[in-house]
């Protein structure tokens, strides 16, 4: 596509930091597909949820009866295939779900008991039954789930986004990241980074759980000397003087989109607190997703406030469950039994109100909804109860826009140990862009030469789950 | 579609060789074209006249001498001149004037501190690990300060570049340039596969090439603007970059792993620790030490060593008894070894019939067994222990143990906690696993207890995980005051314990061993603990699982960069494309690995390697113009952009080798040029023809970037510590995280710390917690290399710079400044005025900034003026 080769020229001069770009490139509200997408979205708005720590897939939607029969057996794969766990702790040995499996919905989806909620809705889903990811390790799995590579330093799918449509609200930032508030997943901001991209299309971290959710957005509270009044007359003297600059200085458009930033950032200070005042929300949505309940209350208002940033605008909305680190998270290495259930019931309601919430207000024919993880779990134990890391197979699902609920696509071996199938991160990424009308082959950008995608070389649309 | 690569490029009978890889030959320097005589002085003038006579341009008018002292002053030292600096250089007539300012900037040590921090731009420096256990280096700092020394020492270039990749190998003689090769280590680490997998598994395998990788890509793009790490999985496509010389590189990195290293301070202790080291290595491989050890001396030390063994008597026979079912068996010397499945805590009570009266002391031995986890001495998976508690009785009652001792403690997990009556503290050896250690328990007075009364020692280990001793030994002592003794290798006890006239030659030969290695170590310790820098090395402790290679790995040429599908093995080497170097290097030690980084040193830094020399006169030219004349300074390749002016290029590359690789030579000869000092004004028809500037006829306008602008804030309000080198400024508070990786908040560390004073080049850079204000404006993401920066302007950033709180506070302080110098509120708006933009105001901005000060306090104005376009810009 022509056009995007051009905007990659444009922005190869923005890095030199010169004059006589086009306002829309600097400001980031042109995009670099132009004005034309590669075909029509099906989607205009995604919103993701990441679990974090590798969610048991064989506890969850991967029913595995076959367990139950080799229960405590010494795992083995037959033909001298190699075992290997990535802590390597004693075990080994079957460990079959300790969690019954009922089918649900029209399409009869396997669901555990963990995920009663979920399981209302699986005729909205559309599963990646078996993805699998080239590593065993949080770190590089994070970073291949939200970037296509497992090194740090590559922008994030968020990223991409942002830069190849541009922003679509004047007032908030095109790509929002939740973090769990007990704090960052593995890689910390390191999954949410622009990487060689632009730094402007970089996640913002919005902490819901702060008194200051948005970071500069207002005058720090020691600064007595600023107040309304002293920020409506600065702001008249600094227009003035950057006016008057840009004005001997012709020919510099980054000059007239400072001044056009201060202004945006002025609107920003409106719309931020707006968007968090949840007053408007009415009973039966806060129940809906649980707000009420000391369990799910921290995800249900996550959740309900990527509603409203994506009724508002942003493109991008990605929440997080569970920080970094070895538990309250979905690294269940010590009891599968006790641990997973922790999660799933702080997940599990907010989520399906999350959904039948969008479905009621119209907005799921055009928003994408995705849930995953980084990996998944070993159909074997580590010590008594618990599962080691396992990238052979795990389980991702899609809603909304240009998804085809009821339908599944892949599938793991007999033991939901390694994917028979192998999607893989670039083709849900691959999906993805497909879904907003980005052909993620075409998605490039040149650094330290090489033309990356998001997919790297890689990518298939699995159109079996598209409508 | 992978195999053009090597064949295709090379034949250059069609195309011609590739223009970064033609041979460097001086162009003739173009005649003075009469459309611009006086304006093309310098050489490099020129050549640029050539390209504007070519693409129909004139250059801009000289830029006026306020911008031009900005202009020089942040290039040169990132900081902004001071007013009296600008008077004095636009009220001075001399020609030289201008020359004199450019020598004056490269004289100054602020200019060091700019151009590292371009550099640690390049080699992606920061200082943790990056990855999900993202771990603070808290010696990354040294090899920071080496590049400062060395910018400002203005090292030839070719030592610099020797130095980084090889400085130890290298330069034995000068052991500070150890700190050069942090360049290696720059770029992430994996910690959770290095450390948490085992060898030989496929995650680590994978991990140590990724590392490899990163080495290779931070130096082969940083020395040669070459990505070979295209060639991981497949020839370049586009250079001639082959899948063999990619692992050739890996070959060369395949010894060293990136970890802390000890370095000399000067050359004369590294040389006296090179002789020890040398010692060592001989005594290691079992050489008897020539001369043989003085037998005088040893003879004293045998007997000190034979009285130390002798005051302590093993408790042979003595029953023992486990609350969680381990069983032991006797052994010849005393030593219990468990059996058995271990359970994952444990009580064991030994008793024994006391062998004297009066005992002062019981001491643990706590021994290696091949049958234990990584030859033990403990029962964990990593052969680590932890005694949570010893207790003694005698006859029933509890006796008062006042000190503990060992030969080793694990941090924070001392011996002396295994007798503070804590169960949940614990004594544990890690990481030193694998070998016997000793602990002595000392009673605060001797037993009244006689020989042959009952004796009960019971060892608690109730930390989980299996963290039992494996193969406890006790044994007693009586003596007043008594010592921890080493442990003594059985065949020197067995040979200690012989008459020295009645010794084979066999026992002699150890015991001269023995002595001369315990003489050896007190030397070395005699010298001292030495600094460290994060860089690589070969040989370490391990932790955990990440072990040093000692000697160099396999390499294998990977298909497809897959582990999985192995060919043939890797032998050290560099690229084939460099016509006039050998690209497989003559290697005559297969044990060493730093004969393989010092010829890629060597490669890198020859006078006949083309792509060297092009490329760092092109990111000099690049960080004086916002552009270099490649336009990627990293890729020379054919993804990369083509030079704007090859005989420029060349002439400079030519020029800068043959005066000894001076940058300030470079600098200065760009500076001094006319088409540097013109000015950055608009022209409406040159932007529609030519709208990036390629054909330089004007200077590119830049904003000053994040380090230049925080610095600026610093220098107006007299705030800055102009302190040079040291451990890096944490803005941040930190506490401890729910894993590996602290946590950071940037938010609420104390605007006023001293910390936040020194420049920004001393800011500590955290990978994945980067400054969030940093970031907005521009900093890279550390985990990438940056040879170019991006220059964004957005409403996130507009918020940051207005609400930042250490940049608000900056804002006051500079008001307080104003204040203390003058007591007129319009002076201090004028000096306001002098300070950021180093003119006058205007009436009607006077008026407008004198008015917001009156009515809203100075802070305000200075705030509106620190963010306003014309001061965070330079023409």
């Amino acid at each position: 596509m022509d056009c995007g080769i051009s905007r990659r020229q444009f922005l190869q001069a923005a890095g030199g930091g010169f004059g006589g770009l086009a306002l829309g490139q600097i400001l980031g509200t042109g995009s670099a597909l132009g004005s034309t997408l590669n075909h029509v979205p099906k989607a205009k708005r995604v919103i993701q949820l990441f679990m974090n720590g590798g969610v048991s897939q064989m506890d969850t939607f991967d029913h595995k009866p076959e367990l139950a029969a080799l229960d405590g057996q010494k795992f083995d794969p037959g033909d001298g295939r190699l075992v290997e766990s990535v802590t390597n702790s004693p075990g080994f040995k079957v460990l079959k779900s300790p969690f019954a499996f009922r089918r649900h919905g029209e399409c009869g989806r396997w669901v555990s008991e963990v995920l009663p909620h979920m399981a209302t809705v699986v005729d909205d889903l559309a599963f990646l039954m078996s993805m699998n990811s080239p590593t065993n390790v949080h770190g590089l799995g994070s970073y291949m789930q939200t970037t296509g590579f497992t090194l740090p330093g590559f922008p994030c799918m968020g990223a991409w986004i942002s830069y190849a449509l541009g922003r679509i609200n004047q007032n908030l930032p095109e790509f929002i990241v939740l973090p769990d508030p007990k704090g960052l997943p593995y890689n910390n901001l390191g999954n949410f980074t622009s990487g060689f991209l632009p730094a402007r299309h970089q996640g913002t971290v919005i902490n819901a759980s702060n008194s200051r959710p948005v970071r500069y957005l207002f005058p720090p509270d020691e600064a007595k000397h600023i107040n309304a009044a002293s920020e409506v007359a600065s702001r008249e003297v600094l227009g003035f003087l950057n006016r008057k600059h840009a004005n001997q200085m012709p020919g510099d458009s980054r000059l007239e989109a400072r001044i056009q930033s201060l202004e945006m950032a002025a609107r920003m200070q409106l719309s931020v607190p707006d968007l968090f005042d949840m007053k408007g929300e009415s009973q039966a949505v806060r129940k809906l997703y649980g707000m009420d309940e000391d369990n799910t209350k921290d995800f249900a208002k996550r959740c309900i406030l990527g509603r409203r940033m994506l009724e508002r605008g942003v493109r991008f909305v990605q929440i997080w469950s569970g920080a970094g680190g070895p538990s309250k998270n979905w690294d269940n290495h010590a009891n599968i039994h006790t641990e997973l259930p922790y999660m799933t019931g702080q997940v599990d309601k907010p989520i399906t109100g999350l959904i039948k919430d969008l479905k009621a207000r119209g907005m799921l024919e055009d928003t994408l909804v995705i849930w995953t993880t980084e990996f998944g779990r070993m159909p074997f134990s580590q010590g008594q109860a618990g599962r080691d890391h396992n990238g052979g197979t795990f389980v991702t699902w899609f809603a909304g826009g240009g998804v085809k609920g009821g339908t599944t696509y892949g599938q793991s071996d007999e033991w939901a140990w390694k994917s028979e199938t192998g999607t893989t991160s670039h083709d849900m990424h691959s999906i993805i862009l497909h879904l907003l009308g980005v052909d993620h082959e075409k998605l490039t950008v040149r650094h330290n030469g090489i033309d990356r995608r998001l997919t790297d070389v890689h990518g298939h649309i699995i159109r079996d789950i598209l409508a | 579609m992978l195999l053009f690569g090597n064949v295709l490029m090379l034949s250059a009978a069609n195309t011609g060789t590739w223009w970064a890889l033609q041979p460097l030959k001086r162009p003739a320097i173009p005649q003075e074209a009469s459309k611009f005589t006086g304006w093309a002085s310098n050489p490099i003038d020129r050549f640029i006249a050539v390209k504007y006579l070519q693409h129909g341009f004139a250059p801009s008018l000289p830029a006026g001498r306020v911008s031009l002292i900005r202009r020089a002053s942040y290039d040169l030292t990132g900081l902004p001149p001071s007013p009296r600096e600008v008077d004095a250089f636009v009220n001075n007539d001399s020609p030289v004037a201008y020359a004199n300012l450019i020598e004056r900037l490269l004289g100054s040590p602020h200019y060091g501190e700019r151009w590292a921090r371009h550099w640690m731009d390049v080699v992606h420096y920061a200082e943790t690990h990056g990855h999900d256990e993202d771990a603070i280096r808290e010696n990354a700092w040294p090899y920071r300060d080496y590049l400062i020394e060395s910018f400002n020492s203005d090292k030839p270039y070719a030592q610099f570049v020797r130095e980084q990749v090889a400085g130890d190998v290298l330069f034995p003689d000068q052991p500070s340039s150890v700190r050069a090769i942090g360049m290696l280590a720059t770029g992430p680490w994996d910690e959770s596969s290095q450390m948490g997998i085992s060898d030989g598994t496929i995650d680590k395998k994978i991990a140590q090439y990724l590392d490899r990788d990163d080495m290779i890509a931070t130096v082969m793009s940083t020395f040669v603007s070459t990505t070979v790490h295209c060639a991981r999985c497949h020839d370049h496509k586009f250079d001639p970059v082959s899948t063999e010389d990619y692992y050739s590189l890996q070959a060369v990195f395949s010894g060293v792993d990136k970890v802390d290293r000890p370095f000399d301070s000067n050359g004369q202790t590294a040389k006296l620790r090179r002789r020890l080291l040398e010692v060592k290595a001989q005594l290691d491989r079992g050489e008897l030490p020539h001369p043989l050890p003085d037998y005088s001396l040893s003879a004293h030390r045998e007997e000190q060593l034979r009285l130390g063994q002798g005051g302590w008597v093993v408790l042979y026979g003595a029953k023992v008894q486990s609350t969680d079912g381990v069983t032991f068996e006797a052994k010849p010397d005393g030593s219990f070894l468990a059996q058995g499945q271990a359970p994952e805590r444990d009580t064991a009570t030994f008793t024994a019939a006391l062998p004297m009266d009066g005992v002062t002391a019981v001491q643990l031995d706590v021994l290696a067994d091949e049958s234990l986890p990584k030859d033990g001495p403990g029962r964990a998976p990593n052969g680590n222990l932890h005694l949570s508690e010893i207790v003694v009785k005698v006859s029933g009652r509890p006796v008062k143990i006042s000190q503990a001792k060992a030969d080793f403690n694990q941090a924070s997990w001392v011996v002396e906690n295994a007798i503070d009556g804590d169960p949940k503290t614990a004594w544990g050896i890690h990481p030193e696993e694998s070998k016997p250690h000793r602990a002595m328990f000392v009673f605060n007075k001797p037993l009244t207890a006689l020989k042959g009364e009952t004796m009960e020692i019971e060892l608690r280990q109730l930390h989980g995980g299996s963290h039992l001793i494996g193969r406890p030994r006790l044994s007693v002592t009586n003596v007043a005051k008594p010592a921890l003794i080493e442990i003594l290798p059985p065949a020197v006890g067995q040979a200690l314990a012989i008459e020295p006239t009645k010794r084979t030659n066999e026992q002699i030969k150890v015991l001269a061993l023995y002595f001369s290695r315990e003489a050896n170590a007190k030397e070395v310790a005699a010298l001292g603990e030495r600094p460290k820098v994060y860089a690589v090395a070969s040989d370490f402790s391990a932790l955990g699982n990440f072990k040093p290679a000692g000697k160099p790995r396999d390499v294998h040429v990977l298909q497809r960069g897959s582990v999985h599908s192995p060919g043939e093995k890797a032998v050290p080497g560099a690229l084939g494309c460099v016509d006039a170097l050998k690209s497989r290097f003559a290697i005559t030690r297969s044990d060493g690995e730093g004969q393989r980084r010092a010829a890629l040193a060597n490669w890198l830094a020859d006078e006949r390697n083309v792509l060297t020399w092009r490329s760092i006169v092109n990111r000099v030219w690049h960080y004086h113009f916002g552009r270099g004349l490649v336009g990627t300074p990293n890729d020379f390749g054919r993804m990369g952009d083509r030079p704007s002016h090859p005989e420029l290029l060349d002439w400079l590359a030519f020029e800068f080798r043959a005066g000894g690789g001076s940058l300030k030579w470079l600098h200065y000869t760009i500076m001094t040029s006319s088409v540097y000092q013109q000015n950055s004004a608009h022209n409406a028809e040159y932007t529609r023809r030519d709208s990036e500037n390629r054909w330089l006829w004007r200077v590119n306008r830049t904003r000053l970037d994040a380090e230049s602008y925080r610095d600026s804030l610093l220098q107006l309000a007299g705030n800055a510590d102009l302190k040079m080198g040291g451990p890096s400024a944490r803005h941040f508070n930190m506490s401890k995280g729910v894993h590996v990786t602290p946590n950071l908040d940037y938010d609420l560390f104390d605007p006023d710390s001293p910390a936040n004073f020194r420049r920004s080049v001393y800011r500590f850079v955290f990978r994945t917690v980067p400054d969030p204000l940093m970031q907005l404006m521009d900093c890279p993401d550390a985990s990438q290399h940056a040879p170019k920066r991006e220059s964004s302007v957005t409403a996130l950033q507009a918020l940051a710079m207005l609400n930042n709180r250490f940049l608000v506070r900056q804002s006051e302080r500079l008001a307080k400044r104003l204040r203390y110098e003058s007591s007129s509120l319009s002076t201090q708006v004028r000096e306001l005025f002098e300070l950021a933009y180093h003119r006058d105001p205007e009436p009607e901005e006077g008026r407008l900034v004198l008015a917001l000060a009156r009515e809203h306090g100075l802070a305000n104005a200075c705030r509106v003026i620190l963010n306003s376009s014309e001061f965070i810009f330079l023409n």
